[in-house]
């Protein structure tokens, strides 16, 4: 019995130890400081690309007295772990990101050091990037990352033997895109491939229609907590327009199964049962390693088409603007990652990253255009990023996390009949801004 | 527990009045071991059960994105939780997918498994390629179920007669039948070998005695396999029930919870709001909505199972 009278005490007992840790546990992370080992941690997204990023921390190390110490963190866990560590004696000094909302509850939190003294120092760490990809790590007018990969525009990929075939060209215009759906239908094949299971190819449609009705400016307005944006009558006219393409069998009807992800969508473009799919640059090299004839032979490429009457230019991109470096506010060496920075507008990191298929956003980019290892479609993304007047981040990635799956959710539903333009609008309203 | 009883040869027989002398002191507190005993179970359980539930209790009242100190809100999680017509529909995905399992999978492998209890030809091979679904792990077999069930390039592509369009993933119904589907097929190995162990264990004399009654293969079954399983069929149900309220990776990899929020059930609906959307209280909440949940219901199936006085069905033998 005396087991019995002691055991609710020692389970109390151990229920207080577990909160006082858990509280001391919390109120530790907030007086972190960086550790300090006399080098800058720089910690980036884990993938093929950490090759560029190891030969300019190598080349950064040759000349400085502050080494640099590059982090990888694997595979796509890269913002949720970033965001356990960034607030702890283990945070980085530098870290990669997607810009926008991505950086955004950082900046909130005060971690981040705006880059605006860098800058001072040298203006090149500004004048020599594209402004429509620099800008999207601008947070309250404030510079907070450096452009540090290649961009990716969102563009209108096809199959031209199954466009031959059905004797239609790719479409300039919304209603050339809509007779061209009716055609390709009526010759069997899928007209536009999506992978709705994956759910952010559905998104891309959004963002170019809204683009386009609209111009950049109602998103941009929603995004800074206009919400009434959402409601306007551009909107309505967008969702209108989407909904007509859905309803006229664009995507086939089994789109939500179908996943990019796991290369089901890609596989239907590049053997001809469908004829078109919308989706980042990184489609190019996707297709070259999944169907390397069709790649070569078979794949064509153009921007999204035109909205008569619409507000948008026909030449604004959306997209993946680029990947950024940021940097922490309590660094120790903030010389040292100034003298990092402007690496990333070297001419050796350009030709790294044309050399493994990456198209960066510097200024000097252009001159290695023909180094590339396919310099027409070089060419066409550099021309048209350079030359676009509004360059959208990804909805998902402008918005912060917070918005994600909901964001991801309404367009699903709307696409798949669950909700209509008052649902979406409704969806649309309710996300959060901060 | 003196020196002298542990170093004392059992030898029976033979007792010395040292030995009786202890023996006499044991059964003074018999069935309530020294409390030592309980320690390294009651710390494994205090760190790695209650600790953590406590934390997330407190972590429910508060309102945390994983950067700089949380911040107490009071009910504020809670209120927008159990408002949430999300959650509410994620407890009923829950209990549906929960009794999805057990209805498929209970029948199946109570099937299988005395099956595989018997001597046939071709049995143990049989029963070996049976079991291997079990060695994959659950992230595997539904990237390949996904793979599998691609409407243009999978099985619905070759066979449109049954599947239409192959829109599986695309609407509730199906997308909770594949779901179903997949862990019937990962999970019934497992419950097969629970039933395969219990059927061998019911004596032959019971099935002899019933041949000489006239009693066939059928009445052998319902009346003498069913009733000698019933302690495995409770043991296996709970580790059915306990399986589903927890499915993770299944909707992870097949359905994100699409269409829409059709397949959120409230383990994947805990990660999105702390994981993806960085709402920690929140998740927090979910999670403990989940524990008390997964309490209620295992306290029942105790309950009305008479788990907790499982008693032997050999009595008599």
């Amino acid at each position: 019995m005396k087991i019995r009278a002691r055991l609710p005490r020692l389970v109390a007992g151990g229920a207080t130890l577990a909160l006082a840790l858990s509280l001391s546990a919390c109120g530790s992370g907030t007086g972190g400081g960086s550790s300090d080992d006399g080098k800058i941690h720089v910690l980036v997204y884990g993938d093929a690309s950490n090759k560029v990023e190891k030969q300019i921390v190598a080349t950064f190390n040759k000349t400085s007295d502050v080494k640099a110490v590059l982090d990888t963190i694997p595979g796509a866990d890269y913002q949720q772990k970033l965001q356990t560590i960034i607030n702890t004696p283990q945070a980085p000094d530098v870290f990669f990101n997607w810009g926008g909302g991505s950086i955004q509850p950082f900046v909130k939190a005060d971690l981040l050091m705006p880059l605006d003294d860098f800058i001072k120092d040298d203006p090149a760490l500004k004048s020599n990037f594209l402004p429509s990809v620099f800008n999207s790590a601008v947070v309250d007018g404030k510079a907070y990352g450096i452009p540090m990969r290649g961009t990716q525009p969102v563009l209108l990929f096809n199959n031209g033997k199954v466009l031959d075939d059905a004797g239609v060209q790719p479409p300039k215009t919304w209603d050339e895109l809509l007779s061209t759906v009716k055609t390709l239908k009526g010759k069997g094949v899928t007209p536009i491939a999506l992978g709705g299971g994956d759910q952010w190819p559905t998104l891309m449609w959004f963002e170019y229609v809204y683009d386009r009705v609209a111009g950049p400016e109602l998103f941009e307005k929603a995004l800074g907590g206009d919400k009434s944006a959402w409601e306007s009558p551009e909107s309505k006219k967008a969702l209108s327009m989407l909904k007509e393409l859905v309803d006229a069998g664009a995507f086939g009807t089994n789109f939500d199964s179908v996943k990019y992800t796991n290369g089901a969508s890609p596989a239907l473009v590049a053997k001809g049962k469908a004829a078109f799919e919308l989706m980042g640059s990184w489609y190019y090299a996707q297709q070259q390693q999944d169907a390397k004839d069709f790649a070569a032979k078979g794949l064509g490429y153009t921007t999204f088409p035109a909205v008569s009457g619409g507000k948008g230019d026909q030449a604004d991109v959306v997209g993946n603007t680029n990947n950024f470096y940021s940097v922490l506010k309590k660094t120790k060496h903030p010389e040292a990652v100034e003298k990092f920075l402007k690496l990333m507008y070297s001419d050796e990191f350009v030709k790294a990253q044309m050399a493994i298929g990456n198209l960066p956003t510097t200024t000097n980019t252009e001159k290695f255009l023909d180094t590339s290892a396919s310099p027409a479609y070089s060419h066409f993304q550099y021309d048209l990023v350079k030359k676009a007047p509004s360059f959208q981040l990804s909805w998902d990635q402008a918005y912060p996390p917070s918005a994600i799956t909901p964001i991801h959710q309404a367009v699903q539903q709307f696409f798949n009949g669950q909700i209509d333009a008052d649902g979406f609008i409704k969806a649309m309203q309710a996300l959060p801004t901060e | 527990m003196t020196t002298e009883t542990t170093s004392a040869p059992p030898a029976a027989g033979s007792r010395t009045p040292a030995r009786r002398r202890s023996e006499g002191s044991y059964t003074a507190h018999v069935g309530r071991p020294g409390f030592a005993w309980a320690v390294p179970a009651t710390l494994f359980f205090l760190i790695f059960a209650i600790a953590p539930l406590v934390m997330v209790a407190v972590l429910s009242f508060m309102s945390w994105n994983g950067l700089g100190s949380p911040r107490f809100v009071g009910m504020d999680n809670w209120s927008r939780v159990l408002d949430d017509p999300v959650m509410i529909k994620s407890i009923w995905l829950t209990l549906l997918v929960t009794v999805l399992g057990v209805a498929i999978q209970t029948p199946l492998s109570i099937l299988l498994g005395v099956w595989a209890a018997g001597q046939q030809r071709n049995r143990a091979v049989l029963s070996v390629i049976y079991f291997i679904p079990l060695l994959l792990s659950s992230t595997a077999v539904s990237v390949l179920w996904r793979a599998l069930l691609d409407p243009n390039f999978g099985i619905p592509a070759q066979a449109t007669w049954l599947f239409g369009d192959g829109n599986l993933f695309g609407k509730q119904a199906s997308a909770i039948g594949v779901l179903a589907f997949v862990s019937t097929w990962q999970f019934t190995p497992f419950h097969t070998l629970i039933y395969q162990g219990a059927a061998r264990a019911i004596p032959q004399v019971l099935y002899q005695a019933a041949e000489i009654d006239g009693a066939g293969r059928y009445r052998q079954f319902f009346h003498i396999t069913l009733p000698q399983l019933r302690n495995s069929v409770v043991t296996s149900m709970i580790l059915m029930i306990v399986g589903g309220l927890t499915t993770f990776e299944t909707v992870l990899i097949l359905t994100q919870g699409g269409p829409g929020t059709d397949t959120t059930i409230s383990a994947y609906y805990m990660y999105q709001k702390a994981f993806k959307s960085f709402d920690f209280g929140a998740g927090a909440a979910i999670a403990l909505v989940l524990v008390v949940a997964a309490t209620i219901i295992s306290l029942i199936v105790v309950r009305v199972s008479g788990y907790d006085k499982m008693r032997s069905s050999m009595e008599g033998l």
